[in-house]
């Protein structure tokens, strides 16, 4: 068959990328508890199919765009169910942006997967783990082949459940209880106007369905022209209020300033799954919707929207990076890298380059999953120790560990030829074409970038052994599952071959995911590539800043390293205050519960008492009504007719026979006159008639 | 003897509903049957009376009137009787005590 | 002759009044007698001589008797029974029968051709006919009546005769 027939038959078989990942989770679901072996092998054998898939898709795309210098979208929809005439239609879309995606998630997945099972090898609910993470694996890949915004939305939200179910992995901690709680809502509260803008969608064109092909129903993004003719709110057209309303899913999603609250806490869960779900994955997820839905974006050239997409791209990159800077949890650090980078990616494609924004998205990936990674291997190589200032020297103790966290930190900070590098000049020269302020400000969060990622290496890896100095080293994480190795805090270890084996592999990418920018440009077909003009200063400002950052790393922390695990920070010595309040994250979660959570608790209170008083109140009036309604008829029925009626009836003929019995009294005297009375009214008729 | 039929009528009328009275008003048994022994007499008067008054031809009524007395004698003999052994029952002959076969 | 016939009537009625309104039973049964004594009078004046004689000789020489003997042998209460206590209860209501059942038939008298006086003619009976009547004619009737005196006078005894068994 010719391409176009390949490509046909491949879209309709989109389905089994998301497939075998699926049906592993339902059989885990139903699995006694901990079968490690059959678990573990049925999630990598399911991913691993999965993966040959999405592979597959992608080999098949490459290539086209190059050819026609424009996209190549192959779709196949079809109806899920009708109602009257309207009928709710799914449908999957295989296209490069799409392939390139799923490729991505599919790969890095089941490289997690592999790491996954070294890491949760001692926990009691490992299978209960291994079918969050295959259910959490369908829908991510459900959603990025998805073509139609309702089977998006529907991945979507499950994405978000596998993120809740999984953060709070271990429930009987409360702070992962409370950190499970808070990402769900935080990103609940971003799904309000995601939907919004999917039913003003809807509204504006008739269908949820993308693409059609299809000159008489057209998918919704194709009539993004006449969407950006029509008027919408606040000074927007159609599309760019569709646009600005799906932006704010977005903004929840992918942890955007102000939303961004729930990202840090949510590393309460298991490492893997802040390696997959909270670094390449889910939380890219709102930057993909982005890219998808991108027509409606640019549909309006005039409209503040993408300037709006920039800023808080922008704003969101410079304000966790600063806070990244002076936290203490090795997890944390990355928490916030990974916040910096998302806000990198939504400003790459608020400056108005979708491949800038999408690209970055694929090597952050990489890198970000190999350094969560090496961050759990550490972790467990510690004996299950996060604090910073509790390790450090571990180079000696694990070193290939060390040399791939060290690629995933180079690639992280942008030093070349890196895979960093390249991706994030791609953004900084979008955004400097766009706005030279902003370009500024994302130029001084890569310098921070490149900063606090030196802190990290020299903490944990340069220096000496801090971690042996106080004997209970895991007494403050309580109920952590129990792992083999018991109380005794020893000395750190290399982990396992199922552990380090992903983290190498993903290094090579980190390494050499750099070189195809381009070619991932003319991937994407993206007519044209952005202007060269500019390059140099773009460029050699963050080779300056990395530099910088780098130098300036190694000077206050690998100059001389902690000697202790008690010793003060160096930074915080010389920020002082400066330092307290970047390591409380601005004090932006204490803000929000001052302000909005004491809010809503009142408005609860409020409503719980309007419900008592007006609602029960109502409920207490329909009840007496009914009541005295019912009291009304037992009246009318029951006393009246039945009590007064009949019972009356058969209570006066009683009377009456006791009354007449009172005739035979056996007094022979009251017979007689009796009888006489009756023979004389006997005479009377007798002879009176 | 120019008495008019519908006086000697009359007579026994009254005399039966004396009787008549008496029988049902008095408490003492004895009584009660002197009522009835009354209403008797009352009666065979009556009969007596249309006897002459339209037929002397024949005795029939005569005959008539010496049977009931003789009956009537003897209903009372026996209706005495009755009473004496009720008394010796009761110890007494007030007709309002005779309650048992009440109901 | 008139005149006979109610200073008979008047003892008649007051006898029967007399008999039962009077308050001793004594006195109830003397009444009786006169009672008895004026309807023989009738019947003598309505030319039944037998008749009256058997009338005074049965109703006075034995039932009056008999009811002296009852009241004798049935005297417990102390003697004084007041007029109420003598009429009982619904003394109104016997009362009330008895005016109704004489106003009633004083009614049809008067209204019908009754007040016409007939003339006794006719020749008397007498008391060989009745004999011969009583042999003759009515002979199964006087059969009975025997029978059945027997019958009253055995019963009687019996009856009057119970406590005397039962004492032994």
């Amino acid at each position: 068959m010719d391409h176009t027939e390949y490509l046909q038959h491949l879209a309709q078989q989109q389905w089994l990328i998301p497939f075998f990942p699926l049906v592993a989770a339902a059989i885990q679901s139903l699995m006694k508890r901990p079968s490690r072996k059959a678990s573990g092998a049925l999630t990598i054998i399911a991913m691993g199919l999965s993966c040959i898939f999405a592979l597959r898709a992608f080999f098949a795309t490459i290539g086209s765009g190059a050819e026609h210098h424009e996209v190549e979208r192959t779709i196949f929809n079809f109806t899920w169910f009708k109602f009257g005439t309207t009928s709710l239609d799914l449908g999957f879309i295989l296209d490069p942006l799409t392939a390139g995606m799923a490729a991505m998630v599919a790969f890095v997945g089941f490289w997690i997967f592999v790491n996954a099972t070294g890491y949760m090898a001692e926990d009691e609910n490992f299978t209960r783990f291994f079918c969050f993470l295959s259910l959490f694996a369908a829908s991510m890949l459900g959603l990025v082949i998805s073509n139609n915004l309702l089977l998006l939305f529907m991945c979507w939200e499950l994405v978000g459940l596998c993120s809740y179910l999984l953060i709070g992995f271990w429930y009987f901690k409360p702070s992962a209880a409370a950190a499970m709680k808070k990402a769900f809502i935080t990103t609940r509260i971003g799904d309000v106007g995601f939907l919004l803008g999917i039913v003003m969608l809807y509204w504006k064109t008739g269908t949820l369905t993308m693409y059609t092909h299809d000159a008489l129903h057209p998918g919704a993004l194709e009539q993004v022209g006449a969407l950006a003719l029509r008027n919408g709110w606040w000074g927007l057209s159609t599309a760019s209020t569709i646009a600005f309303l799906l932006f704010i899913g977005a903004m929840g999603k992918s942890a955007q300033f102000p939303l961004h609250v729930w990202l840090p806490d949510a590393m309460e869960g298991p490492t893997p799954v802040s390696a997959l779900i909270h670094a390449a994955t889910m939380v890219a997820a709102g930057v993909f919707m982005v890219g998808r839905m991108y027509p409606l974006f640019t549909a309006e050239p005039g409209s503040w929207v993408l300037d709006f997409v920039m800023w808080i791209g922008c704003i969101t990159a410079v304000f966790s990076a600063t806070i990244a800077v002076a936290q203490f949890d090795i997890k944390r650090v990355l928490a916030y890298s990974t916040c910096s980078q998302l806000g990198f990616m939504v400003m790459g494609l608020g400056a108005g380059s979708l491949v800038a924004g999408q690209f970055h998205l694929l090597t952050h990936a990489f890198f970000k999953a190999l350094l969560f990674l090496g961050s759990g291997c550490v972790i467990i190589g510690t004996h299950h120790e996060q604090d910073m200032r509790k390790m450090g020297g571990l180079r000696k103790y694990m070193p290939i560990t060390f040399w791939c966290y060290l690629f995933g930190m180079l690639a992280l900070s942008g030093v070349p030829p890196f895979a960093g590098f390249f991706s994030k000049d791609e953004i900084l020269l979008s955004t400097f074409h766009r706005n030279k302020y902003a370009w500024g400000l994302a130029t001084f969060a890569a310098f921070l970038t490149a900063f606090y990622m030196t802190r990290q290496m020299y903490m944990v890896f340069a220096g000496k052994w801090r971690g042996g100095e106080n004997d209970h080293g895991h007494d403050k994480h309580g109920k952590h599952d129990d792992h083999g190795h018991g109380q005794h805090g020893g000395e750190p270890h290399e982990v396992t071959w199922n552990m380090w084996l992903p983290i190498a592999v993903l290094s090579l990418f980190a390494i050499g995911l750099g070189f195809f920018g381009h070619k991932y440009g003319e991937y994407l077909g993206v007519a044209g590539a952005e202007s060269e003009e500019g390059m140099a200063v773009v460029m050699g400002a963050s080779l300056a800043v990395v530099a910088l950052g780098l130098l300036l790393g190694w000077a206050v922390y690998g100059r001389k390293t902690m000697e202790h695990a008690t010793d003060e920070d160096p930074l915080s010595v010389a920020l002082g205050g400066l330092f307290t309040f970047l390591n409380r994250k601005w004090y932006i979660d204490e803000l929000y519960d001052v302000t909005i959570i004491r809010f809503t608790a009142t408005c609860g209170v409020f409503f719980r008492l309007v419900d008592k008083l007006i609602i029960d109140g109502a409920l207490h009036a329909i009840a007496w009504t009914a009541w005295g309604i019912s009291q009304f008829f037992r009246w009318i029925g029951d006393e009246f007719f039945i009590n007064g009626g009949f019972d009356a009836g058969c209570e006066s003929v009683r009377w009456e026979g006791k009354e007449f019995s009172k005739l035979e009294n056996g007094r022979i005297q009251n017979y007689f006159r009796v009888l006489s009375l009756g023979a004389a009214v006997l005479l009377l008729i007798y002879f009176f008639t | 003897m120019n008495i008019p039929l519908g006086d000697y009528l009359m007579l026994s009328a009254f005399l039966f509903a004396i009787g008549l009275c008496g029988a049902l008003s008095r408490k003492n048994a004895i009584i009660v049957l002197m009522g009835i022994e009354i209403m008797f007499n009352a009666a065979i008067l009556n009969l007596i009376v249309f006897w002459h008054y339209k037929y002397f031809a024949t005795p029939t009524a005569y005959i008539f009137a010496i049977f009931a007395i003789s009956i009537a004698a003897a209903e009372s003999a026996v209706g005495l009787a009755l009473v004496i052994a009720i008394y010796r029952q009761y110890k007494s002959v007030d007709v309002d005590e005779f309650t048992s076969l009440k109901g | 002759m008139e005149a006979i016939f109610w200073i008979l009537s008047a003892i008649t009625v007051l006898g029967a009044l007399f008999a039962i309104t009077l308050r001793n039973l004594i006195h109830c049964v003397l009444s009786l007698i006169l009672f008895f004594l004026g309807i023989a009078g009738h019947y003598f004046l309505l030319r039944a001589d037998f008749l009256g004689a058997v009338q005074i000789l049965i109703y006075i020489g034995a039932v009056a008797v008999l009811m002296l003997f009852a009241i004798m042998l049935t005297r417990h209460v102390t003697g004084d029974e007041g007029p109420r206590e003598v009429l009982g209860g619904k003394w109104w209501a016997g009362m009330g029968t008895a005016v109704i059942i004489a106003g009633l038939l004083w009614a049809i008298i008067r209204k019908d051709q009754l007040a016409q006086i007939l003339p006794a003619g006719g020749a008397q009976t007498s008391v060989v006919e009745i004999g011969k009547a009583l042999v003759a004619d009515w002979v199964v009737p006087f059969e009975a009546m025997a029978v059945l005196l027997t019958a009253a006078l055995i019963g009687a005894v019996v009856i009057a005769l119970e406590e005397v068994i039962r004492r032994r």
